[in-house]
């Protein structure tokens, strides 16, 4: 048990080490040979990365004791389910939740909401994030069940995909590709990934890993889709109150001429 | 650092919010379907408060640090650095980041198995990063001159697409996994930052459409790497 945990924080560390080496490295790098910030911009940018990496540490620790274990478990109760299509709705819930506590989806919100200067705001974003991975979990539960083939699903829906991102205002189809990355974070990659391994394993032979890594491929999916679908619906919105207005501004000029 | 207690309290509330959902509903299995035996329920509880005051740590962090660094490298690279220096730098970030995340190790490991040792581990490793370094490079590359996002894409998941076609069947959720490899925690304010800088200095770029979408694009490349692999294995 003491082994275990402390495999579980030398992995942890070397993990969080790997991701923020080759930050400070590029940015010790930057500020030498060109952009030469004043010490306290420095310093402030070096707290702050410091803080981030502890808190990663503590965050990864944290879903790596709590909720890969428990996740696991959900999974092989969630095999006893009476009714298999049960399982679609499970999968939609805690799919919604899961999405809702990814750190880096509300990120990227954030990120959004400024560089728009507000037009696009957080909650927008997240929510959809969210109704998105609720429907794609909740498929891919089902597909775990019922033994559909992965490529039936990624197939139709990447297709889907790139046809929407025709039809779709241009700001949502560059977020919806952002969000599709920020979306499989560590959250959904431990907690939902045991939890697909561990019905996969509890309702027999399917091969596990098969199935546990094809849930995360349409998670990775799932916030693309319902972006673009809503930036769709946006673009077509703004679009008829467009030429709404134009119609009135030109039966205006009519008038008074 | 006067202004880090308003900062603190605004960064508990959201990520109260944020996890209080997730750990409600694990409650609520626990007491109505699981019935986990209470050391690991108890272990749950524990976990639930080291990923809130690591997530409350993660905002601040991302906040004072973490997006200024991305925001000066993106200004100051177009101003002071050729179109060479962009591109070699996404292409850079790209790689080290991959190639170090113990992610992608893993999954480099199942290629491995998969493949009955045809294509090691090692080799799989650096297809991957090279695939998020050359698509990142494109990414950034597509910003200066001015390419559609939509004609990009298209192509890439068309061509991903095609490619699940002739690629062995256990090499395609493999592939699909590998493009959530590029997701790091931290790499997403870095690199988004650093697109949105750039975007802002460059003339008649839109913040939006021009500042997002190479995180995501880069985590296209190892797709079509590991189909590929899959295609030369079989």
């Amino acid at each position: 048990m003491t082994s275990e945990i402390v495999d579980t924080l030398l992995t942890t560390a070397r993990g969080v080490f790997a991701a923020v080496g080759p930050l400070v490295v590029l940015f010790l790098v930057f500020q030498v040979f060109l952009l030469d910030l004043p010490r306290s911009d420095v310093r402030r940018i070096l707290v702050g990365t410091v803080a981030a990496a502890a808190g990663l540490f503590l965050f990864l620790l944290g879903v790596g004791i709590g909720f890969l274990p428990f996740g696991r478990l959900i999974g092989e109760a969630l095999a006893t389910m009476p009714a298999q299509w049960l399982l679609g709705i499970f999968g939609a819930v805690l799919g919604f939740v899961t999405a809702f506590s990814e750190p880096a989806v509300r990120i990227l919100a954030d990120e959004v909401d400024t560089a728009s200067n507000g037009a696009i705001p957080p909650r927008l974003v997240i929510y959809t994030i969210c109704i998105g991975v609720a429907v794609w979990v909740g498929l891919g539960l089902l597909r775990i069940a019922y033994e559909i083939p992965l490529t039936w699903l990624l197939v139709p829906g990447y297709s889907i995909v790139i046809v929407l991102f025709w039809l779709c205002d241009k700001d949502f189809v560059s977020i919806a590709i952002d969000a599709g990355g920020v979306t499989t974070g560590p959250m959904a990659n431990t907690f939902l990934l045991a939890l697909a391994l561990g019905l996969a394993a509890a309702t027999g032979d399917r091969d596990p890993l098969l199935y546990g890594l094809g849930l995360v491929a349409l998670i990775a999916l799932a916030p693309i889709m319902s972006l673009v679908a809503l930036g769709s619906l946006v673009r077509r919105k703004t679009r008829t109150k467009r030429s709404k207005e134009d119609a009135e501004y030109i039966a205006h000029r009519e008038h008074s001429a | 650092m006067a202004d880090v207690v308003p900062l603190l309290k605004e960064k508990v509330a959201e990520v109260l919010r944020a996890m209080l959902p997730l750990v409600g509903i694990v409650v609520a299995l626990q007491l109505g379907l699981v019935h986990a035996p209470s050391a690991v329920f108890v272990q749950f509880v524990v976990g639930s408060l080291l990923a809130i005051v690591g997530m409350v740590l993660i905002f601040i962090g991302v906040e004072i640090g973490i997006l200024p660094m991305g925001r000066f490298i993106g200004a100051e690279l177009p101003r002071k650095g050729s179109l060479m220096l962009i591109v070699a730098v996404s292409f850079s970030l790209g790689f080290a980041t991959t190639v170090a995340e113990p992610d992608v190790l893993v999954l480099a490991q199942q290629v491995d198995v998969a493949s009955d040792g045809a294509i090691s581990e090692r080799s799989v490793l650096y297809v991957i990063a090279l695939g998020v370094g050359v698509f990142a490079a494109l990414a950034m590359a597509r910003i200066i001159w001015g390419v559609s996002m939509k004609l990009l894409l298209t192509l890439a998941f068309g061509t991903a697409l095609a490619l699940s076609f002739f690629a062995p069947p256990e090499f395609v959720p493999m592939a699909y996994d590998a493009g959530s490899v590029t997701t790091g925690v931290l790499t997403t304010p870095v690199v988004i930052s650093l697109a949105l800088g750039l975007s802002a200095v460059l003339a008649g770029r839109s913040a939006v459409s021009d500042g997002f979408g190479l995180l995501g694009f880069g985590s296209i490349g190892p797709i079509i790497a590991v189909l590929i692999m899959g295609i030369v294995a079989g």
